[in-house]
């Protein structure tokens, strides 16, 4: 069900500021209300500068000892714990930030110096130094790159005048050249080069032969590079004390999402305005009360014009429900929680698509022990809980179907592959049972609102169709037929009802009747619960077969066998898994929903301890 | 001595099979070159470009599955070959087409919506769910092209 909201609103003294903001964020029940410039409280900018160069320290680190696993439980933290300082850990991110800084720079003028020694490369057989290469009284000189093409036309060109060449090797740039010239030749030696793309080389500026500075300078980088490694050795010792900084990470956000509005304020005074549930409102009086008497705190309705977040409660089965109704959109604040009626139907259609009572054990057995060895929260833990819940479904259906890893066992039921046309029935069935639930919760809704007349025209009538439609096929005699007629007359007599003029109003009632179609392909949009089932048992089926193959020939034979086995029932059942989620999920989305619920509600995110790494307990 | 039936049953087999199977092997080949340019900005998106990208492969095991069933029924697995008649072989032939065809043209499309969701996951990691939603929507017609091939199939007495 939905939750009732209020908004807060809180007049206090500056001075308590703090305290009240921890009070309210430890008690985790209010969503702040920016207001006006949704400027956030001075000091935070450098909070939120201090949080990522705590991250990048921890980035750092995760590199150099490997990364927490996604459901690696948390430390627990006692909360006054959480809340010390930890100068060390301040420290701690300075080092690695620092640390991080030299490795990187060092890294960076090794690269340098690796790219200088290289440009060289052409030039070691020059045999004279580099700091000589200068021009004379008489003489001007020309360092650089010519196209592998032109030089022969180029040495041609030059022969006649008074300069000297030096070929060097090749370069990816073209021929390595030094060119002197007398200064009478130097400008027509000048207009060569242009003339053939030549281009100037720029020298480091070193002393000596172009062969001893490369030399140098890769002994230099390998210098450069070796202390870098010593550097990276440091941070791998200083990386065990990453939990340190997990938790001065984890306060720093904390922090930072104190910080983040500031309202409105006086001199003295300050004011802010947040969303309670309205079950909580006694909960944040008492958190503020027990920090300050000097506060006035009020809780009105929401305003017109105003939307207050939508928060779902629901029991403890269908909570983790919420997950999958949240992938699609929240629901409207004043219309339905779909969850209840939705948990069910997800829990019977997925166990339907997976339908391996073998699949199902496995993944009951596996995700409970996820469950309980991680405790992975918030979505994670929804996801996997509605996944936990399809487990014990799928070895539901799959005693019910005679599934095993692939192999027929007993049905219960029947075997939906060899009585395809059962199992077609019994899921239209399960459809069309889905599909009313969601028109009445429609009704529900529409009575709730007062319409009860659109309840009536709109919905009834066709589940009046509908049920006469059905009893045409079961019961013998007429009965059936007048029913329908019955609800078909009233949907050609209302379904234009909002039209003006009359003609148009039964023209309206006859097209709208037309609908009908799009309930047929609604219903026979749950044929996929047998084609994804069909999906599941074939797979396995194949596995089975060619396993059984291998193990016909011989000792080889059955250890391929044994990793053929296990290798395919495990891909089986990942891809299945998804598959059964998500098609799963569709039917809820596109057949359910459609049917009644109103989407765009707001998430409801309270002022709040949220940490990634640490677990703050009471 | 195999029938021309026998022929036929196998010919509806490799169409399954191959058919849905290219249209499979270019979605996840759409969706694959999409997913590696996100994974390049942030190795961290691995996990949900992958599950993208696997969405647009299930045509190509559709199209296995009912290849296996025909090869199945035509007794290609225990050694024993039956001989079809000319009809039955057409009949498996024809029964093959839905999953052929529908399995072909729906994996290229799903993964062009994939290769889509994947950018959008770039963008707004928190609703790649939805991507996920949108690619399964073509999924549908695989599923509805499978489910008619395996009926087809089923029917066929022999």
């Amino acid at each position: 069900m939905l939750i009732q909201m209020k908004k807060a609103t809180l007049y206090a003294l500056k001075e308590d500021r703090d305290s009240i903001l921890l009070a309210l964020q430890r008690d985790g029940n209010v969503m702040l209300i920016p207001s006006g410039d949704e400027a956030a409280l001075p000091g935070a900018e450098s909070v939120i500068t201090e949080a990522e160069k705590t991250n990048g320290a921890i980035k750092f680190m995760d590199m150099h000892v490997g990364k927490r696993s996604f459901l690696a439980s948390r430390t627990p933290v006692a909360y006054k714990h959480f809340l010390q300082d930890t100068p060390e850990a301040v420290d701690l991110a300075e080092q690695v930030a620092v640390l991080e800084e030299k490795i990187g720079s060092l890294r960076n003028e090794a690269l340098t110096m690796r790219a200088q020694a290289d440009a060289l490369k052409p030039w070691q057989g020059l045999d004279i130094p580099l700091e000589k290469l200068a021009p004379t009284t008489f003489t001007n000189y020309f360092a650089g790159y010519l196209p592998e093409l032109e030089k022969d036309e180029f040495l041609e060109e030059i022969s006649s005048l008074t300069a000297e060449t030096i070929v060097l090797e090749e370069a990816p740039e073209g021929r390595a050249i030094v060119v002197f010239a007398h200064k009478i030749a130097s400008a027509e030696v000048k207009h060569f080069l242009k003339a053939h793309d030549f281009t100037d080389v720029v020298f480091p500026k070193r002393v000596g032969l172009a062969k001893a500075i490369a030399v140098d300078l890769t002994e230099a980088a390998k210098m450069k590079e070796s202390l870098a490694d010593n550097l990276e050795d440091e941070g791998i010792k200083i990386a065990s004390r990453k939990e340190e900084l997990h938790l001065y990470y984890d306060q720093l956000v904390a922090k930072q999402d104190r910080m983040a509005l500031s309202g409105e304020e006086t001199q003295k005074t300050f004011f802010i305005q947040g969303w309670v549930r309205a079950d909580k409102t006694e909960m944040v009086k008492k958190a503020i009360g027990d920090t300050t008497s000097a506060f006035d705190l009020n809780f009105t309705e929401p305003e017109e014009g105003e939307i207050p977040p939508t928060v779902m409660e629901n029991g403890k089965l269908s909570r983790p429900y919420e997950f999958v109704t949240e992938l699609y959109s929240r629901p409207k604040i004043g219309s339905l929680d779909p969850n209840f009626m939705m948990a069910p139907f997800h829990f019977i259609f997925f166990g339907m698509m997976l339908s391996d009572a073998g699949y199902g054990l496995i993944l009951t057995i596996l995700l409970y022990l996820v469950l309980k060895l991680f405790n992975p929260r918030d979505s994670a833990g929804k996801l996997i809980t509605v996944i936990f819940f399809g487990g014990i479904s799928t070895v539901l259906w799959g005693i019910l179907f005679g599934g095993w890893f692939g192999l027929e066992w007993h049905p219960l039921l029947f075997a939906p592959m060899k009585e395809p046309l059962k199992m077609l029935a019994l899921c239209f069935g399960l459809g069309a049972l889905h599909l009313v639930t969601g028109m009445c919760m429609k009704m529900y809704l529409l009575i709730k609102r007062g319409q009860v007349w659109s309840a009536i025209f709109d919905e009834l009538s066709w589940l009046v169709m509908f049920a006469g439609l059905f009893f045409m096929v079961l019961l013998p005699g007429e009965v059936g037929k007048y029913i329908a007629l019955v609800g078909a007359g009233t949907i050609i007599l209302t379904g234009g009802r909002a039209n003006k003029n009359i003609l148009t109003k039964f023209l309206g009632g006859l097209l709208s009747l037309y609908n009908i179609s799009g309930y047929v392909s609604d219903l026979l949009s749950y044929s996929r619960l047998f084609a994804l089932g069909l999906a599941t048992g074939v797979i396995a089926m194949v596995i089975n077969t060619i396993a059984q193959m291998l193990w016909e020939s011989g000792t080889v034979g059955i250890v391929v066998a044994i990793f053929v086995l296990i290798g395919g029932h495990i891909f089986n059942i990942l891809i299945n898994v998804l598959g059964s989620f998500v098609h799963t999920s569709r039917l809820q989305y596109i057949e359910f929903f459609s049917k009644f619920y109103e989407a765009g509600g707001k998430a409801f995110v309270p002022l709040a301890i949220r940490t990634k790494y640490v677990d703050v307990t009471k | 001595m195999l029938t021309l039936g026998t022929a036929l049953a196998f010919a509806g087999a490799a169409i399954a099979a191959s058919f849905a199977g290219v249209g499979s092997a270019i979605g996840v080949g759409i969706a694959g070159q999409a997913g590696s340019g996100v994974i390049s900005e942030d190795p961290d998106k691995f996990g949900n470009v992958l599950v993208l990208q696997a969405l647009p492969g299930t045509q190509g095991i559709y199209g296995l599955l009912i290849a296996f069933i025909i090869v199945l029924n035509i007794g290609v697995i225990d050694g024993n070959i039956k001989d079809l008649t000319t009809y039955q072989g057409m009949a498996l032939l024809f029964a093959s087409l839905p999953i052929a065809i529908g399995g072909l043209m729906s994996g290229i499309y799903q993964g062009k919506v994939a290769a889509a969701s994947i950018y959008l996951c770039a963008k707004r990691p928190e609703e790649t769910g939805k991507g996920i939603i949108l690619t399964a929507m073509v999924e549908t017609y695989a599923v509805l092209a499978l489910l008619i091939s395996f009926i087809m199939v089923n029917g066929v007495k022999l």
